[in-house]
């Protein structure tokens, strides 16, 4: 199966949050899919690490570069 | 005398409205084109669906318009922006110079399984005045088990309403001396009941004094109305006996060339400080058609019109990414979701203050679409006063 890579630019989204974000990406992936999220809000760090934990997907990379927070996700428990 | 620039809007809806509304009709020749004879107030759909609210929520478009805009009943079917065209579904073709695209957002009931039977049991609070007195009679047969709300998919208009059901349906309970037989619960995919950390900072402790129940980081797969339990992508389970999905919504249905202005799920690419559509300097989307990163409201919806009507008369105005989300607590409380490009979400105690503002707010809605130039001055003296940046000192 081809991996199918999506980008997610969530910047400057302070109501609702960049979380929402990655979930919408995360409701039209499949497993094998990978995210790329890109974000400014700082609580989106803490975020991310909190939602993988709980949903068990994989976090291949979260890095912060100048000011922008990027999160690379790979898709892998869906049922 | 020069001609008179055509102005084309597509959508007479809250940012459809006012931005004709606010156009010199010296300088400008501005025609509305609505599919609905009808502009909805949709905040109401929140006090149909939980407090069974009788009170009219629509209004006809040509009512609101001032004289001298033209307004088409017809749906717009293509825009090809290259071309300057607008092609509507009765096959008639109009020309612009300027075009502003206000077309919303709505439901979709594909993403989910199982949603369409679930919305037509229970309704929901989101599309129709139909579907949220369904929610009304819904709530009124309940009489033990659990009441469930779930925040089906991303985006969808005005972050707070999810947990405004919420509130409202407990306040509903309890006044019918029912809570201790009906359980509520309400589930989210996100890390917390409110996405924004400030925001929940305020709502989250009033969800447990008032014992209402919560599951996070419950992305919504599928629903079995049969079994009455709606499942996770994960697999995680919840059993419920009413329940209203908050559906996820998509943009604007019309066929619009080049489409590499649209986003996957249809909504309009634009420049978040002038609302120009990307790449092009004669076109503008406002509003919930808008891929923009900010909330999909009607204050934001407003704010942008007036941005492209000062822009389209030559001024350089800019947004600021400015929201202020009423957000109804129950009990005749209230709070604001107030942020901006530059400044993260306040956090605004609950007071009787707020709730109050957000009544009064509803009830010179038709006013204030009507009559801009009475109210445009009003609500710059209130966003000023309550700048984010201000706000955040008094408020930390
Ligand atoms: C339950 C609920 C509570 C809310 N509470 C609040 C609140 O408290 N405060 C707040 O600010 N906002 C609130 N909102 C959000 C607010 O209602 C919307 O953000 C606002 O209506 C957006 O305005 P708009 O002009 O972009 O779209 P709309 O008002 O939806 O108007 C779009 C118009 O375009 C027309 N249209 C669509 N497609 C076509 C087409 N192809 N051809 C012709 N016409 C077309 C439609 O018929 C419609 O009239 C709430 C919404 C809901 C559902």
């Amino acid at each position: 199966m081809a991996e199918n890579r999506i980008r997610v630019d969530a910047r400057g989204i302070a109501c609702p949050g960049p979380i929402t974000e990655l979930v919408k990406a995360y409701r039209n992936a499949k497993n094998g899919d990978i995210i790329e999220v890109l974000a400014t809000d700082p609580g989106f760090k803490p975020d991310v690490e909190a939602w993988i934990k709980r949903t068990g997907n994989q976090l291949l990379e979260l890095k912060e570069e100048g000011g922008i927070y990027i999160a690379v996700i790979k898709v892998t428990a869906k049922k | 005398m020069a001609t008179k620039k055509r102005v084309v809007v597509i959508g007479g809806g809250a940012g459809g409205a006012l931005l004709a509304n606010n156009l010199p009709l010296e300088e400008f020749d501005v025609t509305v084109i609505d599919r609905s004879p009808y502009h909805y107030y949709w905040p109401w759909l929140l006090y149909v669906a939980f407090k069974g609210s009788k009170r009219p929520m629509k209004k006809e478009i040509r009512e609101l318009l001032k004289p001298g805009v033209s307004f088409i009943q017809a749906g717009a079917q293509s825009v090809d922006l290259n071309n300057r065209k607008v092609v509507l579904e009765n096959g008639k073709t109009l020309e612009y110079d300027y075009l502003v695209i206000a077309t919303g957002s709505r439901p979709t009931y594909s993403q989910i399984g199982g949603h369409k039977k679930v919305v037509e049991r229970y309704g929901d609070y989101h599309s129709s005045e139909e579907n949220a007195r369904r929610v009304w009679n819904a709530i009124n047969s309940l009489k033990q088990g659990t009441f469930a709300v779930i925040v089906g998919g991303d985006p969808y208009r005005c972050p707070p309403s999810p947990l405004e059901g919420v509130f409202l349906a407990e306040e509903f309970f309890r006044a019918r001396g029912l809570r201790d037989k009906v359980k509520i619960v309400f589930a989210v995919p996100y890390p917390r009941p409110y996405p924004a950390e400030p925001m929940n900072e305020v709502v989250e402790p009033i969800l447990r004094e008032r014992g209402i129940e919560y599951i996070t980081f419950f992305t919504l797969d599928r629903i079995d109305e049969e079994k009455k339990v709606a499942v996770s992508m994960e697999g995680e389970e919840l059993k419920y006996d009413v329940l209203v999905v908050i559906p996820p919504h998509v943009g604007t249905d019309m066929k619009i060339a080049p489409e590499d202005v649209l986003t996957q799920d249809r909504f309009i690419q634009a420049d978040k400080y002038t609302n120009n559509i990307k790449g092009f300097d004669d076109a503008f989307v406002i509003g919930d058609a808008s891929a923009v990163p900010v909330a999909k409201t009607g204050v934001t919806a407003h704010l942008q019109a007036g941005v492209v009507a000062r822009r389209l008369q030559g001024e350089d105005a800019r947004n600021s990414g400015r929201t202020n989300c009423p957000f109804d607590l129950g009990y005749g409380l209230g709070t604001f979701v107030i942020s901006d490009y530059n400044n993260p979400v306040v956090k605004l105690p609950p007071s009787r203050f707020s709730h109050l503002a957000k009544i009064a707010f509803a009830a010179s809605y038709w006013d204030m679409i009507r009559y801009p130039e009475l109210w445009n001055p009003i609500f710059e003296a209130y966003f000023e006063a309550t700048e984010p940046a201000k706000l955040g000192r008094i408020y930390v």
